[in-house]
């Protein structure tokens, strides 16, 4: 239905003269787009789907795990919440305990470049690797389109999907918001009851609790 | 504490024991930074990190016994460096302090003075910066004996957070003489100003309500006249989204601020704590609650895919997304597809339809254009609808859709060429039509019947679904994730909007006499507009010759023929004798008999096509830069390479996307720039239904074409997203803006 189409080159160069306007307009339109479906991720329902690249140069995508739980694990190397949580053997024990039963565990690094945290992919697997960490995968998200997909906002943030791929746990890796390891026995270890609870076939207590620690550095 | 102390004395003893001092003591300072912990043994009331210097102070500095003693931990905080609120907002920590105190005394919570409001891109968090003073009040027991001293050990922990956040410890002790009566002490006034200078328990009722999503706080305008900026501060977690910007409006004799429910909502029945920020004066307030809230927005099938933010590229100015991001609301939504609809007036497939419309109030009488002016919108509105429905329908059996996706069978492309083609014969005056489906042609000549104008309505809609007009993309995205309901108010908004200036020149006669008067130029200009309707129809048979081949443009242009053919007749026998008038429509029936027995000719065509085997056929051949066709398979083998790619999806019914890729993407700058930076150029043709870019739009959150993509060189980063109207410029600056 293209009027520049039949007038030729003449009227093509009106339409080009609006081009300005227009692109302005698409623009804005666009811009507009950026404030679309920043749709969390919400409890009980369908997990924002994904495709990422791995610290191994691997793309997966949350699809192809159908089938087994998964959990999303946000990470900061210079985090003092996260150092507490890796200095203490904390996660790296429960990813070991994850794996065994056959879950997924994927690191997610949403810092932005030049900021902290911010690692490239060999530097991430030698990093887990002087922690005795053992994700599953370790995926790179310089971008933050992950982090936002799902609304991560702190190191840690934890996410659990199940294998039908439903969100079934968001927040905290423990009750006790501090950076000290000495609170860690005394915490709720909440990530470890949902992993528990969801492999016994039972619902979760608390499948949404406050995630805390040291904001995402997402880029601006 | 101990073990921190001991560790850095043992690395004094240690380093001081090689050459290197000023080494050693750089590290020492650093070590005891990172450590927090640079108060020595014994306490006294100050310490100091590299980021905030931490004091103890006393309003008195004698005390007496069963006195409340006022106390208060400074906090001296490096510029760009900031502490939290007891409600640390997204993430963070508040400080907190263990007080260790005379036997039978008890200290208090932190009086918190009111936080700032502290956002980076989507986390927001409440806290101080530069300085604050945290009052606890300390109530000592009756049998403190005077001429002791009184010792109050605080035991702060606090976080500090600029990028990078380090948690920080202090041991603060202070040493008060007990007298008969208690002295205040130098630090008194400024104590008592911090106290003064706390939030206030608000003197006017406030109150909150849940709706939907939604957290409405309402306070009423006769106790509080003139607000400019509201904020409310939660104490609680999960009460709010944090990052979410409130809206503040007048609902009658109350202000109302909204903002979007938490992970954890209030629950009615049960006070909400909090601040309420009014023009930066902080009140305390405790709000009953009511309303419970609804469950989140089911994410559809549709929806279940990476809800990617378009990290927008282009130009440095239009690199300033990423940040504060919201939901796009129901009413954000039907704004834009309002002015979508607005937009798509002026899309050259709608305009002349309108034009010739609006010509018509040229004649008759004001009453009669404001009945026409009510059809019109009521047919653009029933085919929105219809639309919404069909869309819904589709959804509901599982299809992946989008915008244009009525496009992707061949009969309606058919349907659409013919009906340009039978439009452009009536406008060329070839045809007199009744006052039916195309009141269009008769707008001049005679007063067009209400059915007449209903229908150039539902045509005007039927014409406008292959433009995509600006502001639409982000409202029909939203709208088919949204359930049933929601989509067909963004539809119905979008139906509006196209409807509007039409609508509005139907009423108001002083526009119509703005309008050009009546002359012969009509006539001549009604005819021109014919040509428009048949380059149409033109382009349409070319978007069937890549659906169906060649036999599809056949059974187009036989239609046409025979389209042709009865409209012929139905002219010629007209004016002839009754018999020939009924033989005449006999024989032009039989013709529109033949056009419609072609259709089903047409699905066989095109059914034995696969939907892949006409991806390189026009569309490519129309660009010119070297491209291969789009897979996600060659498109991840790419990206594991760490090559740079550019995706163009596109279709050869998008009138945008040929308008792109003539303007930019088939430019020489375009594809100098390409050749230059290796970038590797693949093209996704959408002209028929295919899954995979169907998959690639969805992951884009788009619904529909054209979507350009750039993936800068790396394994790592994520695809840009360009504008949706591209200049050479806008590309060529993506991709030099993409990390290399």
């Amino acid at each position: 239905m293209n009027i520049p189409m039949t007038f030729t080159t003449s009227s093509f160069r009106g339409a080009l003269s609006r081009r300005g306007v227009l692109a302005g307009a698409a623009l804005a339109a666009t811009m507009a787009m950026t404030g679309l479906a920043h749709a969390q991720a919400t409890i009980d329902q369908p997990a924002p789907a994904f495709s990422a690249t791995t610290a191994d140069g691997k793309t997966v995508t949350l699809d192809s795990y159908k089938g087994k739980t998964v959990v999303l694990e946000w990470t900061n190397h210079d985090c003092p919440f996260v150092r507490k949580h890796y200095g203490s053997g904390n996660i790296p024990a429960l990813q070991k305990e994850a794996m065994a039963q056959g879950v997924v565990w994927l690191q997610v690094i949403s810092s932005a470049p030049g900021q902290q945290g911010h690692v490239d992919g060999a530097t991430a697997t030698r990093l887990n690797k002087d922690r005795g960490a053992v994700p599953t995968q370790v995926l790179l998200d310089p971008s933050g389109q992950l982090g936002k997909a799902y609304g991560a906002q702190t190191s840690p943030h934890l996410f659990i999907v199940n294998p039908q791929g439903v969100l079934v746990y968001k927040g905290g890796i423990d009750s006790i918001a501090t950076a000290k390891a000495d609170d860690i026995a005394k915490a709720d270890p909440y990530v470890k009851t949902a992993l528990g609870e969801l492999a016994a076939g039972k619902k979760i207590t608390h499948a949404s609790t406050k995630p805390y620690g040291c904001s995402i550095k997402y880029g601006s | 504490m101990n073990f921190l102390r001991s560790a850095v004395a043992s690395l004094v003893a240690s380093t001081t024991t090689h050459a290197s001092n000023v080494i050693a003591l750089g590290m020492l300072a650093s070590l005891a930074s990172l450590m927090s912990t640079a108060n020595a043994a014994p306490p006294t009331d100050r310490s100091a990190t590299d980021e905030v210097e931490v004091r103890l102070i006393s309003a008195s500095s004698q005390v007496a016994p069963g006195q409340t003693l006022l106390l208060a931990l400074e906090q001296r905080i490096a510029p760009h460096w900031h502490t939290y609120w007891k409600n640390p907002g997204d993430s963070g920590q508040p400080t907190s302090i263990e007080w260790t105190l005379p036997k039978s005394a008890t200290a208090g919570d932190i009086l918190w003075p009111a936080p700032k409001r502290f956002d980076v891109g989507p986390i927001t968090n409440y806290g101080y910066e530069d300085k604050v003073l945290l009052l606890t009040e300390v109530r000592l027991p009756q049998d403190l004996a005077p001429g002791s001293t009184a010792t109050v050990n605080a035991d702060a922990t606090w976080l500090v957070c600029r990028e990078e956040c380090i948690p920080q410890q202090a041991t603060l002790s202070l040493s008060l003489p007990v007298g008969t009566a208690a002295k205040d002490s130098t630090d008194a006034s400024a104590l008592s100003m911090a106290r003064a200078a706390l939030p206030r328990k608000a003197s006017f009722p406030a109150a909150a309500r849940i709706e939907g999503r939604d957290l409405l706080v309402t306070w009423p305008v006769s106790a509080v006249p003139e607000v400019k900026q509201a904020l409310f501060m939660p104490q609680d977690w999960g009460r709010i989204q944090h990052a979410a910007k409130p809206q503040l409006d007048r609902a009658g004799e109350d202000w109302r601020l909204r903002v979007p429910v938490g992970d954890e909502p209030a629950t009615a029945g049960k006070p909400m704590n909090g601040l309420l920020l009014l023009d930066g004066k902080a009140w305390e307030v405790s709000l009953p609650v009511t309303g419970v809230a609804t469950a989140p927005t089911p994410t559809t099938a549709s929806q279940n895919t990476t809800p990617a933010i378009p990290g927008l590229s282009g130009s440095p100015s239009l690199a300033s997304s990423g940040s504060g991001e919201a939901d796009i609301s129901l009413w954000t939504a039907m704004g834009l597809a309002l002015v979508g609809g607005l937009i798509l007036n002026l899309m050259p497939c709608v305009f002349p339809v309108l034009a010739i419309k609006a010509l018509g109030f040229l004649h008759g009488n004001a009453s009669d254009h404001r009945r026409q002016g009510l059809a019109y919108t009521a047919g653009v509105l029933a085919a929105f609808a219809a639309l919404g429905a069909v869309l819904l329908a589709l959804r509901g059996a599982g299809d992946s859709v989008g915008w244009g996706f009525q496009f992707h069978s061949p009969l309606f492309v058919l349907l659409l060429a013919w009906l340009m083609f039978v439009l452009g014969l009536s406008l060329a005056g070839q045809l007199q039509i009744g006052a039916g489906f195309a009141g269009v042609g008769e707008g001049l000549a005679s007063k067009p019947g209400l059915t007449g104008s209903f229908f150039t309505g539902v045509l005007a809609t039927v014409v406008a679904t292959p433009c995509t007009a600006p502001f639409m993309g982000a409202a029909m995205a939203y709208a088919l994730a949204q359930p049933a309901v929601e989509l067909m108010a963004v539809f119905l908004a979008l139906g509006l909007g196209l409807a509007l200036p039409y609508l509005a020149l139907a009423w108001w006669p002083a526009l119509q006499r703005r309008m050009p008067r009546p002359g012969v130029w009509m006539d001549v200009l009604k005819q021109a507009l014919a040509f428009p309707m048949f380059a149409a129809a033109i382009w349409l048979v070319w978007v069937i010759a890549q659906q169906a081949g060649p036999m599809g443009v056949l059974v187009a242009l036989a239609g046409m023929g025979l389209l042709a053919l009865a409209a012929w007749i139905r002219s010629v026998s007209r004016n002839a004798s009754s018999r020939w008038q009924w033989t005449g429509a006999g024989a032009a029936i039989a013709s529109l008999a033949a056009v419609a027995a072609l259709l089903p000719t047409l699905s066989a065509i095109s059914g034995t096509d696969s939907p892949g085997a006409t991806t390189s056929s026009g569309v490519a051949r129309n660009a010119g830069v070297d491209h291969e066709p789009y897979s996600p398979e060659r498109l991840a083998q790419l990206r594991a390479q760490g090559k740079p790619v550019f995706v163009n999806l596109t279709a050869s019914w998008c009138i945008t996307c040929l308008v792109n890729e003539r303007v930019a993407l088939s430019t020489d700058e375009v594809r100098e720039a390409f050749e230059k930076q290796g970038v590797t150029y693949l093209k996704g043709d959408w002209t028929r239904q295919d899954p995979r870019i169907t998959d690639l739009l969805k992951q884009h959150d788009r619904s529909g074409v054209p979507l350009y993509l750039f993936y800068p060189a790396g394994t790592g980063g994520a695809a840009q997203v360009l504008p949706q109207l591209l200049t050479p410029g806008i590309v060529t600056t993506a991709l030099k803006a993409g990390p290399s």
